[in-house]
């Protein structure tokens, strides 16, 4: 069965993109817009892995990322923070909080993205 | 005052002199005051804040705006040593940046308290050959800093903003020219291409601005890990082989007969400079040249040089080479991109490293940068100089 990738990103273009490549890939894919929305997906899809953006509306990635490593049946799930920031502050609080990965958008391609997913996941 | 008696008939020529004398004396005497006034009101209206120490190193002048930088009364600090003064919080960030063996320092930065930075300067006081005093000069630079400080903030939210666009329209190319969403003629195909480049080269200019921002913000990442250089220089040449191919260039990593020493590094970082100044040293090096990069130690340092026989520094440009958007007059005729932001950043590795980075060059035959890197124990000193 094809594992299941939940996309949390507010920029249509970019998670129309991801969904397409890692559906290619032979992942199943679902989107959530912003932080909310994300959280209740996760619950309800229990998915293999979250690719996660952190500039978001409603509730910020890292706030996302906080709830998840408070509940023992998310905790599990291996996250891949997808951020344009790369400020060093957020990157060490995104390791904090224990995300797998974290890449800056602009600096990888897609299929680099993919191998992320691959690296932690199969395919 | 003492007048001059009218009624008194001169008795003698000697008696003229003196009173003369007393005259001239006393016109002297109100000059010394005028001058004194001036001097004291020039003090006391003094923009920047001046404080004066004696030679027992006790305060004997505070002027109105230190009292008020300070928040304090003259009266209740006058008298008192140097070290003495610690005990006011107000003056304690200067007393602390001065230290106890007051030596003179030049324009150096104390945060007073949330809303008032200092640009505190030292400057002794010499009567005859031996140091009689102090002169501190207190400079308020809080409006400069709150400029600096959103210049700062803006452009690295701009560039943050800028990043997000450019991310998808790099990933959106990239698929079309993957051809996962169908099929390409070629010229579509060479077309593509070209813009993912321009796209690549704006996102390269944006991680710049962030560089330098950061540099600036003094959060620029820095951890140093206990590593080898080598397997760094090896991994930039590596990758830098295509580009030296397509320009017809012959880029080598001399391979150090010694054996090199760990050194504490930041590897990303280093790894950031070697790369800018290789390429650098291809962008600048014509057809048919050649880059060697060579890796020597010394017994407190190692030590990495670029050589190329490249274009070369215009000799009256060489002192602005490592000033930020600096680029050389030959080189932009030969490049029209660049941001002219690689070696200033470079500088600021290597020293953030307690290296040192320098270079020889010669118009039409080449350049030769060179930097060191301290080993373990060297560089811990570095920290404990900070």
């Amino acid at each position: 069965m094809a594992k299941k990738i939940l996309i949390i990103e507010d920029e249509e273009l970019l998670a129309d993109l991801l969904q397409k490549k890692l559906t290619a890939a032979g992942y199943k894919t679902f989107l959530a817009t912003d932080g909310e929305r994300g959280l209740i997906a996760m619950r309800e899809l229990a998915p293999d892995l979250i690719l996660l953006d952190i500039v978001m509306p409603k509730i910020n990635g890292l706030e996302v990322l906080a709830e998840i490593r408070e509940d023992k049946n998310l905790k599990k799930i291996p996250v891949i923070i997808i951020s344009n920031s790369g400020q060093p502050v957020e990157i060490d609080k995104i390791k904090e909080l224990g995300a797998r990965d974290w890449l800056i958008k602009t600096d990888l391609n897609l299929q680099e993205v993919i191998d992320k997913v691959r690296r932690q996941i199969g395919s | 005052m003492p007048k001059k008696n009218k009624k008194t008939e001169p008795t003698s020529e000697t008696n003229i002199a003196l009173l003369n004398i007393l005259e001239d004396a006393e016109e002297e005497k109100q000059k010394a005051e005028e001058e004194k006034k001036k001097t004291l009101s020039i003090i006391t209206n003094f923009s920047d804040g001046l404080l004066v120490f004696d030679k027992e190193r006790k305060l004997s002048l505070i002027n109105p705006r230190a009292e008020n930088f300070f928040d304090l009364n003259g009266r209740d600090v006058i008298g008192r040593t140097f070290l003495d003064l610690a005990t006011f919080p107000t003056m304690e960030p200067v007393i602390s940046l001065i230290g106890s063996e007051m030596s003179e320092i030049f324009r150096q930065e104390a945060k007073i308290k949330e809303s008032l930075v200092l640009e505190v300067s030292l400057i002794s006081i010499i009567g005859g050959k031996e140091r009689t005093g102090a002169l501190i000069v207190l400079h308020d630079v809080t409006r400069e800093k709150t400029i600096e400080k959103m210049k700062t903030e803006f452009v690295s939210l701009a560039a943050h903003q800028l990043r997000t666009p450019l991310s998808a329209t790099k990933w959106a190319l990239k698929m079309l020219i993957d051809g996962d969403l169908g099929q390409l003629s070629s010229g579509q195909a060479e077309m593509l291409e070209k813009t993912y480049q321009s796209n690549e080269r704006m996102a390269e200019l944006i991680n710049d601005l962030l560089d330098i921002t950061r540099i600036e913000e003094g959060k620029y990442l820095f951890k140093p890990i206990l590593t080898e250089v080598g397997p760094i220089l090896q991994f930039v040449v590596r990758s830098y082989q295509e580009e030296a191919k397509r320009r017809n260039l012959d880029l080598e990593f001399k391979r150090p007969e010694e054996k090199i020493p760990r050194a504490m590094l930041d590897v990303e970082k280093i790894r950031i400079a070697i790369q800018n100044l290789v390429d650098n040293a291809l962008k600048y090096t014509p057809s048919g040249g050649r880059v060697t990069i060579s890796l020597h130690c010394s017994k407190k340092n190692l030590e990495v040089a670029v050589k190329d026989t490249g274009v070369g520094i215009p000799p009256d440009q060489k002192e602005r080479v490592f000033s930020r958007f600096f680029r050389g007059a030959n080189v932009v005729k030969m490049e029209t991109d660049g941001s002219g932001l690689g070696l200033f950043i470079v500088k600021n590795i290597i020293e953030a490293h307690g290296g040192r980075i320098w270079f020889e060059s010669e118009e039409g035959r080449g350049t030769t940068f060179h930097f060191t890197l301290p080993i373990k124990e060297e560089f811990e000193d570095f920290l404990k100089e900070l």
